[in-house]
């Protein structure tokens, strides 16, 4: 018998080796991976249900395109005509929205001089994710200089401070970064100029835009575009009035009690070199060396900070 | 050293420099956030070269590898570049590798796979926190990418000694 079982293992070591491999590989999906669905009927669902937002997808593709060749041509010489008056007004809001931005900054920076600042850990991206399927960014502090998991992250581009997104997992020398455009980054927000206050969601296929949602239909009206999306604070997770991005395009869908607000981060993910981990329970000052960065510190500092 | 097992390590280095330019070099090169991915194309090729089991066994080790880098559950690549690399070794010896249009068929084909197997893994596993993009946009210039470097990722390779066929090397 033994000898049979040899005999059948050498006849299909290739077959029994996918077989283990990919046994192995199953395991490990299991153990690590808590949100897994172990029912079959689920398993089934979750298959069946693959194919079937596949299939959709395509279809709604196919509607979608063939809609719009027929709205094509109509629409052409109206998005000339207003293409151009949009050029003029869009120039205006955003010169609105940026003295109303600096305004806000000045007095925030009046209050802020009164309060005593958040200590911020400067660290350097190193890495992104290998793969094009995940989202996360690595940075070269871990929790030797500070870091714990849920710190917020941002960073400065153009004189502009943004939300990069949240430390996700850290390790002694290093940590991950879940940025604003992944899916699971959610983060209450408020419009700046008419204080409502929605939810920003990555919508994870694309850096260039994410997700406010939650914004009351009514308000449409009083929203432009160009506006700035800032954090809310609510939660208590991310500080109130860092700024997230300004508005790119608003849909009011018939069958959505809210609106669907796509915003357009004030960060360019693709650009990002430097951030800085907001430590609000401002306990680096005690862990971090004597050189420790202030509010805003300088590259240098990130890449070569170390205590 | 046993041949296969001599290729195995060479095609581990190769995958393991490909995942960290990925992480990190490529970025300069991502478009629209995409960036090649260089492993798929080394383990399609030694695949196809020297067959399923160094595919598969090399495929395994190298997902493992990125399992840990990344933030993806253990098991979710390997997974994945198991089945994409003993897959493509199916094919080794019954398809002749010209310098460039089998490399560019065979990435993309493998690509499209992997975006599909992707998919599936995260629809059971319930795996959400990815920017799950298959059969999107993002897919499609992964697509091209891949299958742009393909011939020159290829030429490149066949350059390697150890990758050639072994009636070749003996030659």
């Amino acid at each position: 018998m033994p000898g049979l079982f040899e005999g059948f293992i050498s006849r299909h070591r290739r077959g029994v080796t996918l077989v283990v491999l990919i046994f192995v590989s199953l395991v490990f999906l299991v153990v690590s991976n808590r949100a897994v669905v172990l029912k079959p009927k689920e398993i089934g669902l979750s298959f069946t249900g693959f194919f079937q937002k596949g299939a959709s997808g395509l279809f709604r593709w196919f509607g979608d395109t063939a809609g719009s060749i027929r709205q094509l041509n109509a629409a052409r010489e109206e998005l000339d005509a207003a293409r151009a008056r949009l050029q003029d007004m869009d120039r205006v809001a955003r010169e609105i929205v940026e003295l109303r931005r600096q305004n806000a900054t000045l007095r925030e920076q009046l209050d802020f001089a009164q309060s005593l600042p958040p200590d911020r850990i400067a660290a350097e991206v190193v890495a992104r994710d290998t793969d094009n399927l995940f989202s996360t960014l690595t940075i070269n502090k871990g929790s030797r200089q500070g870091v714990r998991p849920g710190m917020p992250v941002v960073a400065y581009q153009g004189d502009m401070e943004g939300l990069v997104g949240k430390i996700l997992s850290v390790g002694p020398g290093a940590s991950q970064i879940l940025p604003l455009y992944d899916p699971q980054c959610l983060v209450s927000a408020r419009l700046d100029s008419t204080r409502d206050e929605g939810l920003v969601r990555g919508e994870g296929k694309d850096h260039a835009t994410v997700l406010l949602q939650y914004v009351k239909k009514i308000a449409k009206n009083a929203i432009q575009y160009g506006d700035l999306v800032v954090t809310s604070g609510l939660g208590g997770l991310y500080p109130k009035g860092i700024n997230l991005g300004r508005i790119r395009d608003i849909k009011a869908l018939a069958y959505e009690t809210s609106l669907e607000i796509e915003v357009e981060p004030v960060i360019n993910f693709d650009r990002l070199e430097y951030v800085f981990l907001i430590d609000a329970q401002g306990d680096v000052g005690a862990r971090a060396s004597a050189g420790a960065p202030g509010p805003q510190p300088t590259p240098r500092d990130a890449a070569g900070a170390s205590p | 050293m046993n041949r296969d097992f001599r290729v195995t390590i060479f095609t581990l280095i190769a995958l393991a420099i490909c995942i960290l330019l990925q992480s990190t070099l490529l970025n300069q090169v991502a478009i629209r956030g995409v960036r090649p991915d260089l492993a798929l194309i080394v383990l399609v090729f030694v695949s196809v070269r020297r067959g399923s089991m160094v595919g598969q066994v090399s495929g395994f080790i190298a997902g493992i590898f990125e399992d840990f880098m990344n933030v993806s559950p253990l098991g979710f690549h390997s997974l994945m570049r198991t089945l994409i690399g003993y897959l493509s070794g199916l094919l080794s010896g019954n398809v002749f590798v010209d310098p460039f249009l089998m490399p560019m068929i065979l990435t993309v084909i493998a690509t499209i796979l992997k975006g599909f197997l992707a998919g599936i893994i995260s629809a059971i596993f319930g795996i959400g926190s990815s920017g799950f993009i298959t059969f999107t946009g993002r897919l499609w210039i992964e697509v091209a990418y891949n299958g742009v470097l393909a011939p020159f990722l290829f030429a490149l390779l066949n350059l390697v000694r150890v990758f050639r066929p072994a009636d070749k090397e003996k030659a």
